[in-house]
């Protein structure tokens, strides 16, 4: 425990010493560990983003108002038989009518509207594609001609309210940014490994002296090897607390501007709802990187 | 206290540095070991030291077979044994006191103790007023004393002085010699390696001559002389 606490102190000591190449490592650490961070942050926004549109990618087929209930249940059980076919929900008039009402809420002249007609919105099944890129089969049903004379001539099937190829955009796009995010990552750890890997490999060279007379005095390789690895881990702890503040104060400061492309408020949600595992998650990271950098330029450096 | 058996050490290179050397050293001896530069003095010491592993032949110190030392028991093999040198190898950033605490630090030793021990210690080699300076601002007589209490803080039974007279003045050179011959009165076996003629011949104690690699002469009370190269490698 006494020699534990030594290591440390060693280790803090020639990080003091080290101040520059020091600071160079711990910043470009901070860098990594703060794209680390909020790469898993907005991927995760990003993830529920994609959830959130493609669930509401469904289609909506309207039926006219002289549709049989025997009709209606044989379309439903050939909606139902396709293997694409997640979930089929039948919408009589009635609830279609409640549903609108729900909508508008209380604008008067729309509810007198409705009640001058009588109920114009017609019935219909709401179908849930369990691949909503691939709605062709369900599409290839209501073609078929024994349904399509069931069907509403002025409503006809419509595929998420026309929205599908926006949803598609934004897919593509939250892809895109997950993949960039990933690879940017990945590029950053191998830099801070390279960057760290040199300090201490620095280091290890400007204390040969020390390192000869430690082994002179019959130091253990631990006891020599330890400040090395604390020094490099105490890089990553530093980061990792920058980095969590820095990447808190971007998103409160940047989100106002990216609220228009993505969910910032939940992003921060996430922020808060988890400090201890984003935090523990960071120092992890950072730690890890620091000794994994330190211990390759000891077993190339530092012969004991 | 120190035996070498036939031991021979050839050297990744093939050269031969120690052939079939046999050599006993008794506890509480105070020897010196002469030989002109390559004779294999230096490869002796880091065999007891554990830097290099010998080839073949037997070592035994204080009772330990280092045909069984494994490699993490290598740095409780060097707490066992102090070893000075011509450069003293102090840290430069430490202070006096700083630097004889290293010692104890390193094994493990409690604060309260390595308190108690160093103040102690300076003062046996004279230096209890320097423990706040730092190596530069000491001569190198000094500078070798801090090597020595280092070297003996932690109570080794055997104490190795390479060359400590090589970088001091003729007085200070006797000042460390006399120092060591009272570490071995107090019961601390020295193995001193010299090329200084005076201190050898002054020392009347047992001197052993080596040369390529094997002992040539071994006296009790022996005078410096190097067989097959009379003046090579004489400093002082």
């Amino acid at each position: 425990m006494l020699q534990f606490w030594r290591v440390l102190h060693a280790g803090t000591r020639n990080f003091m010493r080290n101040a520059w190449l020091s600071t160079a490592a711990t910043v470009v650490m901070t860098i990594t560990l703060t794209i680390i961070v909020t790469s898993f942050i907005t991927n995760s926004t990003l993830t529920q983003t994609i959830k959130g549109v493609t669930d509401k990618i469904d289609v909506s087929i309207y039926l006219n108002d002289a549709v049989t209930t025997d009709q209606r249940n044989s379309l439903q059980a050939a909606l139902t038989a396709d293997p694409n076919v997640q979930s089929v929900h039948y919408r009589s008039k009635d609830e279609a009518l409640a549903d609108y009402k729900a909508q508008i809420g209380n604008d008067q002249k729309l509810l007198e509207g409705i009640q001058l007609t009588g109920n114009p919105l017609p019935a219909s099944f709401q179908v849930k594609a369990k691949d909503p890129k691939h709605l062709d089969s369900i599409v290839a049903i209501t073609d078929e001609p024994q349904f399509q004379k069931l069907l509403d001539p002025t409503a006809p099937p419509s595929y998420s309210g026309q929205n599908k190829d926006t949803i598609n955009r934004i897919v593509r796009v939250s892809n895109f940014f997950k993949t960039a995010e990933l690879f940017a990552s990945i590029l950053f750890i191998i830099i801070s490994t390279l960057i760290i890997f040199n300090t201490i490999r620095m280091a290890i060279f400007t204390r040969r002296e020390e390192i000869e007379i430690m082994k002179l005095v019959g130091a253990t390789k631990w006891f020599i090897r330890g400040p090395f690895v604390f020094e490099a881990a105490l890089y990553g702890i530093i980061a990792a607390v920058i980095a969590v503040i820095l990447s808190y104060a971007l998103l409160l400061g940047a989100g106002p501007k990216l609220a228009s492309y993505i969910n910032v408020a939940s992003t921060i949600d996430f922020f808060r709802s988890y400090p201890v595992l984003i935090v523990v998650g960071e120092l992890v990271i950072g730690i890890l990187i620091g000794a994994f950098s330190s211990l390759l330029a000891m077993s190339r450096y530092l012969k004991l | 206290m120190i035996l070498f058996d036939r031991v021979t050490k050839v050297y990744p290179n093939q050269q031969i540095a120690l052939s079939g050397l046999n050599l006993h050293i008794q506890p509480k001896e105070f020897v010196t070991i002469v030989g002109s530069s390559g004779a294999g003095k230096s490869t002796l010491i880091k065999l007891l030291t554990r830097e290099e592993v010998h080839s073949s032949g037997k070592i035994i110190v204080g009772g330990l077979d280092y045909d069984t030392i494994q490699s993490k028991d290598v740095p409780l093999v060097r707490r066992r044994i102090g070893v000075v040198f011509q450069d003293f190898k102090l840290l430069p950033g430490r202070r006096v006191g700083e630097n004889v605490a290293f010692a104890l630090e390193v094994s493990g030793a409690r604060g309260r103790e390595i308190k108690r021990a160093v103040p102690k210690m300076l003062t046996l080699v004279g230096l209890s007023s320097k423990a706040n300076n730092f190596p530069d601002e000491l001569s190198g007589g000094e500078r070798q004393r801090v090597a020595i209490a280092r070297a003996l803080i932690r109570q080794p039974k055997i104490l190795i002085a390479d060359e400590p007279t090589g970088n001091l003045d003729p007085k200070n050179a006797w000042e460390i010699i006399e120092l060591l011959l009272k570490i071995n009165r107090f019961g601390t076996t020295v193995l001193l390696t010299t090329h200084n003629k005076e201190i050898v011949n002054a020392l009347k104690r047992r001197v052993i001559t080596i040369n390529r690699g094997k002992i040539v002469k071994d006296e009790e009370q022996g005078r410096y002389s190097l067989e097959s190269a009379p003046t090579a490698g004489i400093k002082a």
